[in-house]
């Protein structure tokens, strides 16, 4: 009870409610007290109970306080009988319940400071709020007063924030170069470029022409770099490995490829210029062509003069690239125009005479050698068919020699077939034999080479799965780092004035005590109830032994007189045991009964009815002054 | 975080003791970290020390650069020193010479950040503001206009200039509450934001 | 303070003592309608034609009117003062009667047109802002870099101008601090002495 008291009186004294130092028990309470406690817990309930704690010194106005605290009480579900008596004339008992009931529907702030999510939003939110917070708590100094813009604050660890743009410079960023491979023995560097290297190459840092621009320019290079080999071993990957080739050798091919492509359009650009009658084309144009694009997309930014010029040329470009450097000459003197005109005009006309007959040379020239090809594959039919005819011949020709001595020669045949094959037998068997024993020692290194690989394989496998793992464990630890650098913050934060550990050991204590209470009134039960079994034992058997007895005895008692005698006594033994027996247990049931009266003058004791009902009386007697006070005031006015 | 080819040669050269004695590391990793820090002040004496006088100067140089573009980075990554540990025994480098760096990183990985986001782009920054207020009695075509007028200024920073340059403009009693009005709906916003 | 019209002003408003009161208030209509929009020459003709004199004299009449008008209204003249000004002029007790009401009616109207063609500095319009966190660059991944970002709306007689700034958290608690301040200066004794005292 005491524990209790405690708790309450803690509790109370938490939510703010002024209760003197030598209030040790809820005896010590007085009406005061409890009004005022019962208030403060209602307004930290958030019920917007408008009562002051204060007890108004007139006894309707307590009255009113009391009952609008019993009806609150009861609004938040306290079951139970309460009304303004159990306020303002309490006892301990009900006291206790009331205010325990009301501390346990005070909303638990423990309970707000949940868990807070740990994800990464989470944490990015609240190191924006500590960011702003510590900025906005800084105090503002000019922008003249800050080295480069930055403002440092704090020893370890040091925290800076930039405050204005005066330090800041724009992404700048300027090719540096620095000496490559140089450590590596088997790469040979030239002398000049070596002697450069050493003698004429700047630091890396002092490249730059502007020292805002290192930062810049170091991370350009590197970020260049990582693309540049990225991009080439998705190229390799894609297209370098199914060619077969070497590394080199696609190199090679690639870089043959491009130039043989840009000394293509290179001429075919120039040709279009000299063919040209007027001012050449725009340098976007040229460059256009180089592109793969169709002719309708590229960027062709000439005016609608050259576009129209494009068109009534196109048809001349063909004949114009095969006859280099022939063609009309660009003369912008306007004396000459018209002759320059006559002459492009005949010239014009001579060049479709030309162009025509070429290309029914062309024509003819095709034709020709079609019938070329046409003759050359007759000429190699031709050829092999003699050739079989010859071999045919030649058979024949044998046949007819041998056909006179047919018999014989047809043996001699015969043997010469036969020792062929058997020829043919030994040779296979020799191969045989050479075969096996070379086919398995190949399966054997083929082999070995499986077996290797596979071992190799799975070592490289365990050595992945241990890297795994051991990134896995690391990531785990860095998490549960974290994880324990965020509690060990929340645990700062937290405030400890409640000692948790001295409540929690209490509580453990209690639950052990009624562990052990709850023991002993087990034994106790159990042994009740074995001292009852005996004792229904001990009746049946005095009821069996009796009936015995009484048969007996009553059997012998029609004989004799002294067996009667015994039998009337046994009977009476019987009925004043019977007797005794009672009145036992009638003492324990009375004794029951007095225990229990006795418990019941203890509660009504502590009730302290008699002291209320004077306090009844007294407050009665102040009201009817009140009233009459009051009937009297209506009165009189 | 990606470092080229290059730049992993370095590397490796660096752990090489044969070419780098511990002393011309030390001094390494002190004047890349110190240039970066103090750019204003680099030279092209940077490598000029008795320490390193015994390498070969194109060894120093790349081993230079590597260091310089590890160092930038390690602190653009926010990478701590197990990262750059393990970063460094992938080249090689043997573990006193990784501990080494690790210290000169991570007592010097604010400032390098602090370097770092010297880089950048913005609008102009208010740092300041003034103000003047005047009384507007008259003009040349009218009389008794009896209006007080502010007249506020505000210094701008930007990026690239050393000079503060200003935004100028008028406001009447009411604009100006309605523009303080909207700033410290910006300062309520500011501290929600700071408390969540 | 009293209106001195030169001669020649008072000899073009002469004019308007010669016709009816009718006449001089569709005047005075025109006349305000030139001060609004600009004159309309058209009007004149037909108002000459109907009266039956020159239109140079219609014309000269309306601007008289108007510039009467115009200076009383940019020297906030009262209504006494304002009738004897014009007393000078001879005119009738109508005649005085229907100018001061115009006077009167219009005068706000008339500074507002005046207002309109004195200088003007760039006036401030308009303030938006939000609030964004830098939370990475190119150079320096993971960082936290709050700011605020605003576009302040300025007009200057008609032209609009947009400025877009920003500030970081001190900076803006410092401007806050100093414009309230400005503010707060409005409400001093030397600032409200010398209002009272201007008037």
């Amino acid at each position: 009870m005491e524990e209790v008291d405690n708790i309450i009186i803690h509790t109370l004294r938490e939510i703010g409610c002024g209760l003197d130092d030598d209030v040790q028990s809820l005896k010590h309470f007085s009406t005061e007290n409890i009004v005022e406690a019962t208030v403060k817990c209602l307004r930290v309930i958030g019920d917007g109970v408008n009562i002051s704690p204060a007890l108004p010194p007139g006894m309707s106005a307590r009255y009113r306080v009391g009952t609008q605290l019993a009806t609150s009480c009861q609004e938040l579900g306290f079951r139970g009988d309460i009304g303004y008596q159990t306020f303002l004339y309490s006892n301990e008992a009900d006291i206790r319940r009331v205010l325990m009931f009301l501390i346990e529907k005070m909303p638990k702030e423990a309970a707000e400071v949940a868990s807070e999510p740990m994800g990464k939003s989470a944490m990015l939110k609240r190191s924006i709020a500590a960011e702003l917070d510590r900025q906005m708590k800084s105090a503002w100094t000019p922008s003249y007063c800050k080295q480069d813009g930055l403002c440092w604050r704090g020893t370890k660890p040091r925290q800076w924030h930039r405050e204005g743009l005066i330090g800041v410079r724009r992404f700048h960023s300027c090719p540096v170069r620095t000496p490559e491979g140089v450590g590596d023995i088997t790469k040979k560097i030239p002398k000049d470029l070596k002697r450069y290297y050493d003698k004429h190459l700047q630091p890396l840092t002092s490249q730059p022409p502007q020292s805002s621009q290192v930062v810049p320019s170091v991370v350009e290079a590197n970020d260049l770099s990582v693309t540049a080999q990225q991009e080439w071993e998705a190229e390799w990957n894609q297209q370098g490995l199914p060619s077969r080739l070497s590394e080199e050798d696609y190199k090679a091919r690639k870089r043959q490829r491009l130039e043989k492509r840009i000394s293509d359009q290179l001429r075919q650009a120039i040709q279009q210029e000299t063919s040209k009658a007027t001012a050449g084309r725009d340098l976007l144009q040229v460059l256009s062509s180089f592109t793969d694009r169709g002719a309708g997309k590229g960027v062709t930014k000439g005016s609608r003069f050259t576009h129209t010029e494009k068109l009534q040329f196109a048809q001349d470009e063909e004949t114009a690239a095969q006859m280099m450097g022939e063609g009309p000459r660009v003369d912008t003197e306007e004396e000459m125009q018209r002759k320059r005109e006559e002459e492009v005009e005949q010239l014009r006309g001579q060049l479709e005479e030309v162009t025509g007959q070429l290309q029914s040379l062309d024509v003819e020239m095709k034709k020709f050698t079609a019938g070329i090809q046409q003759m050359e594959e007759k000429v190699n039919t031709e050829v092999r068919g003699r050739s079989d005819k010859e071999e045919a011949y030649k058979v024949k020709k044998r046949t007819l020699d041998l056909l006179p001595d047919a018999e014989n020669n047809i043996t001699k045949l015969q043997g010469v077939v036969d020792g062929s094959s058997q020829r043919l037998v030994n040779l296979a068997q020799q191969w045989e034999k050479h075969r096996v024993p070379l086919i398995q020692q190949y399966r054997e290194l083929k082999e070995l080479n499986a077996n290797r690989e596979s071992q190799s394989e799975k070592k490289l496998e365990e050595i992945k799965s241990l890297r795994e793992k051991m990134k896995e464990v690391a990531d785990e630890a860095r998490g549960k780092d974290d994880v324990y650098k965020q509690l060990a913050s929340e645990y700062e934060r937290m405030t400890k004035d409640v000692n948790r550990g001295a409540y929690t050991k209490r509580i453990m204590e209690i639950v052990g005590n009624i562990k052990k209470q709850k023991e002993e009134i087990d034994k106790i039960l159990i042994d009740t109830r074995d001292v009852q079994k005996e004792i229904n034992q001990l009746t049946g058997k005095l009821d069996r032994t009796f009936a015995v007895t009484d048969e007996l005895i009553f059997r012998d008692a029609k004989k004799d007189e002294a067996v009667r005698k015994a039998y009337k006594s046994l009977a009476a033994l019987h009925e004043n045991c019977e007797q005794l027996i009672k009145t036992v247990e009638e003492t324990g049931g009375i004794m029951r009964e007095i225990r229990d009266l006795e418990d019941q003058i203890e509660t009504e004791g502590a009730k302290k009815t008699t002291q209320n009902l004077d306090r009844i009386m007294g407050d009665f007697k102040q009201m009817k002054q009140e009233n009459s006070g009051i009937v009297a005031k209506l009165k009189g006015k | 975080m990606e470092l080229s080819a290059e730049v992993q040669e370095g590397l490796q050269l660096c752990g090489d003791s044969a070419q780098i004695s511990d002393s011309a590391f030390n001094f390494l990793l002190k004047a890349a970290c110190n240039t970066l820090l103090h750019g204003r002040q680099r030279d092209r004496g940077v490598l000029d020390d008795p320490s390193v006088s015994q390498s070969d100067p194109s060894v120093l140089k790349q081993v230079f650069a590597s260091l310089t573009t590890l160092f930038l980075e390690a602190a653009k990554h926010n990478a701590d020193s197990t990262n750059t540990s393990s970063l460094l025994e992938d080249s090689k480098m043997s573990p006193d010479r990784i501990e080494a760096f690790n210290n000169v990183y991570m007592s010097n990985k604010i400032e390098l950040q602090s370097v770092l986001s010297s880089t950048g782009s913005g609008f102009p920054h208010v740092v300041d503001v003034d103000w003047r207020l005047d009384y507007y009695m008259k003009n040349n075509h009218l009389d008794h206009v009896n209006e007080p007028t502010y007249l506020v200024t505000l210094k701008t920073e930007e990026p690239g200039s050393s000079q503060l340059k200003d935004v100028q403009f008028a406001c009447t009693v009411e604009q100006l509450q309605d523009m303080v009005g909207k700033l410290k709906d910006a300062c309520k916003s500011m501290e929600k934001a700071s408390q969540s | 303070m009293l209106l001195v019209l030169a001669d020649e002003h008072k000899e073009h408003l002469g004019f308007l003592n010669e016709v009816d009161v009718e006449v001089v208030r569709e005047f005075c209509r025109i006349a305000m309608e030139f001060i609004r929009s600009g004159p309309n020459p058209k009007l004149y003709q037909s108002a000459a034609q109907k009266l039956s004199v020159a239109s140079e004299t219609v014309q000269h009449g309306v601007e008289g009117l108007m510039f009467l008008l115009t200076e009383a209204a940019r020297y906030m003249i009262s209504e006494i003062d304002f009738q004897d000004s014009i007393m000078t002029l001879g005119f009738s007790e109508d005649l005085r009667s229907l100018l001061l009401q115009l006077y009167l009616d219009n005068r706000t109207e008339i500074r507002t047109i005046l207002s309109e063609m004195s200088m003007d500095l760039p006036h401030y319009h308009n303030l938006e802002w939000r609030l964004e966190v830098t939370v990475a660059s190119r150079t320096l991944r993971h960082q936290v870099t709050p700011r605020l970002m605003m576009k302040l709306h300025t007009q200057d007689s008609g032209e609009k101008d947009v400025q877009v700034l920003q500030t970081d958290p001190v900076n803006l608690l410092h401007m806050t601090r100093v414009l309230e301040g400005a503010l707060a200066e409005m409400k001093s004794t030397h600032c409200r002495r010398i209002v009272r005292n201007i008037k």
